[in-house]
């Protein structure tokens, strides 16, 4: 450490001594000029006085002292060879001085002879023309040659570095050279913190002038995409934890702050609804679903901007609860996306079935683009695919989807290159045309082979995937599940919870404003003639298409539908059959086109919307099934089928047995 | 790219955000982007320099606990709660985003 500070020291002592060339230099062109004009000669007298009073101390330094007198200054100087600097008059005393006295720190050596400093004498005084150019002469001669001496009679000295300008006698001078000499250890601490403190504020500098980037380095920053990943990741993050409106410092014990609390048991609340300007601009939702793994995260696709012709026609976007301005991620199809679902056995796939009949997928990790399509070829589907599932088992999945044509396909996940099994459903005895125009599919719970479909013409059929004891793979044409008059736009099938089984009644909806309750036909007893099955129960309540419908996860009874009025109806079968129990205007002027209800528990649902609007809503203790909710389910759907399919209500507690 | 924009546009138009820094960490940090009253001009730079230097202490505390060399843990996220604001910085190996925040609006 020392060490390098004396390194910066020399340094520092080597600038000094050019500095301070330049200025003898400069002093002597001065001197030059001023000894062509003429000066004041001092007398013989006050020079021999002068000359001994400097000359006494320091006899050894000038053993040639006796050469000093002024007028064999002239000639004897030759021989001394000293530097010539000629300082300033003020200066020049001491200057000399000076440099006898720190003979030892300059190695420069400005140290002037005493002759010199006699001639400088002669300098100071005005000098008579006859001294002029002797003086002239003695200096050009004297440069060189005593610098070396001076040298090697500066390290026996070892004065400080520090130029005295002081004027002083011999006595004060051998006092400063002691104190000089005390004085060199001092310095060398002072000149140490000087050099730290030089150091410190240097990068105190650098600091300040690094800190504003160049435009170039800004340029180039905000195009490397690392820096642009980096802020789309770190943005997010920043704006989830900015939609955490809880404030956890807050002081419970201080102030009288009303907090609301309205978490009422029979309400329906909107939690949020998601929308971005970008991409949900002009596009309604197509479908919706919940991730199985995230219960925070959802899943909406979107159809044709009509409006930007230059977009993605097909938007999937995945939304976060905690992060409401914008989507989690966004991914884009060549044609509007229809259908779309996550995959329940991987927690970062996203598939989507689109208009043109191409079905694709997508992973989180990646970019907007699909991740695999499948080819536009007569082996997959060619017309839109408005229904898809995933059945299967971990292990064993598929992923079943439909299109308007007829054509069911099974796809594996890795490879979707072509259909692991397409199926074309054809209705045989069919009086006008075979083509069954497939809108809606659900498969019960449990089965993977046997799914039931809605069709545009408002007929349900059951369907087997294969060939089994007594049916044969395709549509079951003998099972008409006839009611509706208009296409059927929701399929779906009770869920298995619970102790008892509603595991064969299902819901639909249609266009013609109605939500029928069926019960499926038991694949063990298959028919072979043609029979038309009716709906157990009807209801009437809608005065709009009935565009989805769900039954509830968790609780038996209950059941949701939404229509093209905007309308969120909760239905509770236990409480009320002909009546919703809540009915929710969620969007005055726009349709709700699906709805879902989240995977668990059921508390919340997400509906969306024809404007391109994501809205969750909280049903509350709703959900919570009690204990007799599923014996009185049970007597409810016997009072229906008591009650023939009329649509008329038996109130079911009148009726003693249910079946 | 107008993406960056648009994101860094909604981050700072959310209701109760004051501003934000960008920073690239380095020896001295330095400002790549910021916006709002607060981090404007020498009151921006010292900022800056706090973040940064807070970056680094507690990520030099985070290694001192863990012992080894081999990274251990490193900072995913920080919130700081004052009365008045929360800062909340989300660092990266390369860049900073600190964001300051009024989380009583």
């Amino acid at each position: 450490m020392s060490a390098r500070l004396r390194d910066e020291i020399e340094a520092k002592r080597a600038k000094l001594q050019e500095m301070r060339q330049a200025r003898i230099i400069r002093q002597r062109q001065d001197s030059e000029r001023r000894a062509t004009t003429p000066v004041k000669s001092p007398t013989q007298a006050d020079i021999n006085a002068l000359l001994k009073s400097i000359l006494g101390p320091d006899d050894a330094l000038s053993p040639r002292s006796p050469d000093l007198t002024p007028a064999s200054s002239v000639p004897g100087t030759p021989s001394l060879g000293h530097p010539d600097l000629p300082g300033p008059s003020s200066l020049r005393v001491s200057g000399r001085v000076s440099r006898i006295s720190s003979a030892g720190s300059d190695r420069a050596g400005f140290g002037a002879t005493l002759v010199h400093s006699a001639t400088e004498n002669i300098l100071d005084r005005p000098i008579t023309p006859k001294f002029t150019p002797d003086f002239i002469d003695v200096q050009q001669e004297l440069f060189e040659l005593p610098q070396r001496e001076r040298v090697t009679y500066n390290k026996e000295i070892q004065t400080a570095d520090t130029d005295s300008d002081t004027e002083t006698t011999s006595d004060e001078e051998i006092r400063e050279i002691v104190f000089r000499e005390r004085e060199t250890t001092v310095d060398a601490e002072r000149t140490l913190e000087r050099l730290e403190e030089e150091s410190a504020t240097l990068d105190r500098e650098i600091e300040e002038e690094i800190r504003d980037l160049t435009e170039e380095e800004k340029i180039s920053i905000l195009a490397a995409p690392e820096f642009l990943d980096f802020v789309e990741q770190s943005s997010k993050i920043v704006q989830r934890a900015l939609n955490d409106n809880y404030d956890y410092i807050r002081d419970y014990t201080s102030g009288a702050e009303t907090g609301g609390d309205d978490s009422e048991g029979k309400r329906v609340k909107r939690i949020c609804s998601f929308w971005d300007e970008r991409y949900c601009k002009n596009r309604s939702i197509t479908d919706v679903d919940w991730s199985p793994k995230f219960p925070e995260l959802s899943v909406a696709s979107y159809n044709k901007n009509a409006a930007a012709v230059n977009e993605p026609d097909g938007i999937v976007a995945v939304w976060n609860l905690h992060l409401l301005e914008r989507p989690e991620f966004v991914f884009h199809s060549q044609s509007d996306v229809l259908s779309v679902t996550f995959s329940p056995f991987h927690a970062n796939l996203v598939f989507g079935g689109t208009y043109s009949g191409q079905i694709l997928l997508w992973d989180t990790r990646s970019k907007h683009l699909p991740v695999l399509k499948t080819p536009l070829s007569a082996a997959g589907h060619t017309h839109p695919v408005y229904a898809m599932q995933m059945v299967g088992t971990q292990n064993a999945h598929n992923l079943i989807t439909s299109s308007t044509d007829g054509m069911v396909c099974s796809w594996l996940v890795d490879m979707l290159a072509q259909p692991q099994e397409t199926l074309e459903l054809v209705h045989a005895g069919h009086n006008k045309t075979g083509e069954v125009a497939i809108t809606t599919f659900d498969f019960p719970d449990n089965e993977t082979t046997a799914f039931w479909v809605g069709t545009e013409e408002g007929n349900i059929y059951q369907a087997n995937r294969y060939d089994r004891a007594g049916a044969k793979a395709g549509l079951n044409q003998y099972d008409v599940y006839k009611g509706h008059s208009g296409p059927v736009l929701g399929l779906h099938f009770h869920p298995l919870i619970g102790p008892v089984d509603f595991s064969d009644l299902f819901l639909t909806c249609s266009v013609d404003w109605t939500v029928k309750l069926w019960r499926a036909r038991s694949l063990a007893k298959p028919s072979t003639t043609t029979q038309t099955v009716s709906s157990i129960y009807s209801f009437d309540e809608a005065d709009d298409y009935v565009y989805d419908i769900e039954w509830h996860p968790a609780h038996p009874a209950i059941f949701a539908s939404v229509d093209g009025s905007g309308k969120f109806d909760l239905w509770n079968l236990n409480a009320d059959t002909e009546v919703p129990v809540v009915s929710t205007s969620v969007s005055a002027d726009h349709a709700l086109n699906k709805l879902q209800w989240d995977r668990k528990d059921g508390r919340r649902a997400i509906l969306g919307g024809s404007e391109g609007r994501l809205y969750v809503y909280d049903i509350g203790d709703m959900a919570i099934p009690r204990e007799t909710e599923w014996n009185d389910m049970q007597k409810t759907v016997a009072g229906f089928v008591g009650g023939q399919t009329n649509g008329v209500e038996v109130d079911s507690r009148m009726l003693p047995n249910g079946r | 790219p107008p993406e960056l924009e648009q994101t860094l546009a909604l981050l700072s138009s959310h209701r109760s955000v004051l501003g934000y820094l960008l920073l690239s960490r380095g020896q001295p940090v330095s400002i790549i982007r910021h916006s709002g009253v607060v981090f404007e001009g020498e009151h921006g730079k010292k900022y800056a320099t706090a973040i940064g230097r807070m970056i680094e202490s507690v990520q030099g505390a985070l290694e001192e606990v863990s012992g080894e060399v081999n990274e251990g843990d490193e900072i995913r996220f920080m919130r700081i709660r004052t009365k008045r604001h929360e800062i909340m910085i989300s660092p990266d190996k390369r860049y900073l985003l600190a964001v300051l925040h009024d989380p009583t609006t």
